[in-house]
């Protein structure tokens, strides 16, 4: 049941993508009931859902590359204040803030990234065992019916409190320094859809698990 | 249907989530929201966003990607295997000198890394060639790697404890004070497991063959200042300076972080390749703790409003048995969700549930965070499901998984036998945080 659901919703994400592609003509030339053009369609059907998956895994990895590069400020701030503490007698008025934002930005922003890398902690007592095809059959469902809504619902609440932070130009109480919060809250409604793209690439490789029993 | 009932549901369906083995942090997002709808409408929504920047506001938990950095750092440039030589060259003509040496290795590193499977892999890597040549015992071998590997997660700075700080509402200061003894207690019961079993039968762990012994002892002199001294004082100096009130926890991060650089530098291997390889690590592996610990903090909310956490203790606290008796159960719990958990999962999600119940009982929370993290250290080496097993399995194909098992099963009760004795001698984790800063 849920195999042929998600068969289903594989092949209505090939409609997408091979109407947006450059053979869509040529694809919709062959959309015939014979067999050798069913099997031509198919495999053309899965190099486009390959070629999307491996499209976004690349831009989760460019962004992965991105942002681990944060660390590097988080630490010379920390080590400046340090310095400066001791040696200047002078400790500065912004490490405080800047540590919590660049590491609050940090981890947020690199979700997703994590989530290509497989990452994000599961427990695989059962899992371990299965086919890749229960695999996917059970990924595929739970990152429609867990994943999406709720990181979607994560990304519009996120981005309903960035959008008034950043309407009232809001800044932070934590320290005298006061500097705008906007961008730390921000953080969240990008992290959430970034979140959301590396799972429909995700979710193409579960369905494709699931359809047909090995990894794409 | 009262919304303490529900919580139990949501309770249920998590774990029946978590077993399913779809990622836990998804898993929690989409079930508290959907039960803290039912439970208390669209307040949820804005709680969910509330606990997400409150977390990401939490200046300390900063030295989380700090730390992780300053582990990453020096595994990248290779300079474990620069220490683990160094100690092989010097112990050479000891019997199971490359027991003594994985240990103390191992030991040494648990002060720079805070994540459990970073040094059993490395330590696999490095060490398991080497004991497989020089003919030592498959299963203790194992056994010494894997139970030191996973003494990176016990002994400060260690991210676990950075974590249970906020979590239990204990400063990470006095839990990094309260843990090092009893790491040194599990280090040093190791350590005189393999020695004396290696000293009454020489087979399990021969001195090295001559051609591999210092030719003098200059060289052993300097290689122990030139291997061994500027890694540990760069350690012992990070974690010094936030022992004794030098630098918060998060300075002292970066500080380390700094060091290992700078450590890397002076044995030339720093490479803008290895920063990036450490940085990209250092971004999977905090994201993957804090992120979940972003999804807990959204579901705790959610479970303490509806009202379950309350009625629990309650429940828990009006049984009749003896507060040393409930602290054996919660113990014997934790251990039992350390088998298929993972570590951050139960520090963010069960800790909090059990936390009213401690409180409830007076138990001193430092003491009994220090029981917990030796009690899920216990855990990473119960096979049959120990991710140590595997991270050591997938780096030494030569050993039997059947073996490492084994092996493990030996240094397990090791550490039941340590956490026997931060359990009956409750002074040793608390003796040293009391000496530094006053009663607990």
């Amino acid at each position: 049941m849920l195999r042929r659901a998600s068969h289903v919703l594989l092949d209505a994400r090939d409609a997408v993508v091979i109407s947006c592609g450059a053979q869509s003509a040529q694809a919709g030339a062959r959309r015939g009931r014979g067999t050798p053009a069913l099997r031509e369609e198919g495999r053309l059907a899965e190099a486009n859902v390959r070629a999307v998956s491996r499209a976004l895994d690349r831009f989760a990895e460019w962004c992965g590359l991105l942002f681990c590069w944060m660390i590097v400020p988080l630490v010379c701030a920390m080590v400046y204040e340090v310095i400066a503490r001791y040696a200047f007698h002078a400790a500065t008025i912004w490490s405080y803030d800047v540590s919590y934002m660049l590491y609050g930005a940090h981890f947020m922003l690199g979700a997703a990234y994590t989530l290509l890398r497989g990452g994000h902690i599961r427990t695989d007592v059962f899992y371990m065992n299965w086919s890749a095809r229960t695999k996917g059959v059970v990924d595929a469902s739970l990152y429609l019916f867990f994943f999406f809504p709720g990181i979607a619902l994560f990304f519009w609440m996120g981005l309903q409190e960035g959008l008034h932070s950043l309407d009232i130009w809001e800044v932070s109480d934590a320290s005298p320094w006061r500097p705008m919060i906007w961008p730390l809250k921000m953080c969240i409604p990008v992290s959430a859809a970034l979140l959301l793209v590396q799972g429909v690439s995700e979710f193409l490789k579960s369905a494709y698990a699931a359809v047909k029993g090995e990894a794409l | 249907m009262s919304n303490e009932y529900l919580g139990l549901i949501l309770l249920g369906a998590l774990l029946a989530g978590i077993f399913v083995g779809f990622p836990i942090a998804f898993t929690l997002i989409i079930l508290s929201v959907v039960f803290g709808y039912i439970g208390f409408g669209d307040t949820v929504f804005y709680l969910m966003v509330f606990q997400t920047i409150g977390l990401m506001k939490e200046e300390t938990l900063a030295a989380v990607p700090l730390f992780i950095f300053m582990g990453h750092v020096l595994e990248q440039a290779g300079l474990m295997e620069r220490l683990f030589k160094s100690f092989q060259l010097i112990l050479a003509p000891v019997r199971g000198s490359l027991y003594l040496g994985v240990l103390l290795t191992a030991t040494l590193f648990a002060t720079a890394t805070g994540i459990i499977g970073a040094s059993v892999t490395v330590m696999g890597l490095m060490a398991a060639p080497a004991m497989i040549k020089a003919g030592y015992d498959p299963k203790m071998s194992a056994g010494a790697i894997t139970a030191g590997g996973t003494l990176g997660i016990l002994i400060p700075p260690s991210v676990m404890l950075v974590v249970m700080g906020p979590v239990v509402g204990v400063s990470i200061i006095k839990l990094f004070a309260a843990a090092i003894i009893p790491g040194l207690i599990l280090a040093g019961l190791y350590i005189g497991y393999c020695m004396v079993r290696s000293h009454l039968d020489p087979k399990l762990g021969p001195p090295l063959p001559r051609d591999q012994w210092a030719t003098s002892v200059g060289q052993v002199v300097w290689e122990f200042a030139a291997g061994i001294v500027p890694m540990a004082t760069i350690m012992f100096a990070s974690l010094g300076s936030i022992i004794f009130g030098l630098a918060t926890p998060t300075e002292a991060a970066a500080m380390g972080a700094a060091g290992a650089v700078l450590l890397t530098l002076f044995y030339g291997r720093l490479s803008f390749r290895a920063i990036r390889e450490a940085a990209l690590k250092t971004l999977e592996t905090s994201s993957l703790v804090l992120f979940l610990a972003v999804a807990s903090n959204v579901y705790g909310a959610v479970f303490t409003r509806l009202g379950t956490s309350t009625m629990m203790a309650e429940t828990m606290l009006a049984l009749p048995i003896s507060p040393d008796a409930m602290l054996l159960l919660l113990m014997a719990l934790i251990f039992v969700l350390g088998w298929p958990l993972e570590w951050p999962a139960i520090v963010f999600i069960f800790l909090p549930i059990f936390m009213p119940v401690v409180e409830g009982l007076k138990i001193d929370l430092v003491w009994f965070c220090t029981l917990v993290a030796v009690n899920l250290q216990t855990a990473f080496l119960s096979p049959p499901v120990a991710m140590a097993a595997y991270y050591l399995k997938a780096v030494a194909p030569k050993w039997e998984l059947g073996q490492i098992y084994r092996g493990m099963a030996a240094f397990m009760v090791l550490q039941m036998f340590g956490l026997a004795i931060v359990f009956f001698f409750p002074q040793t984790a608390l003796w040293l945080p009391t000496v530094l800063f006053g009663k607990t």
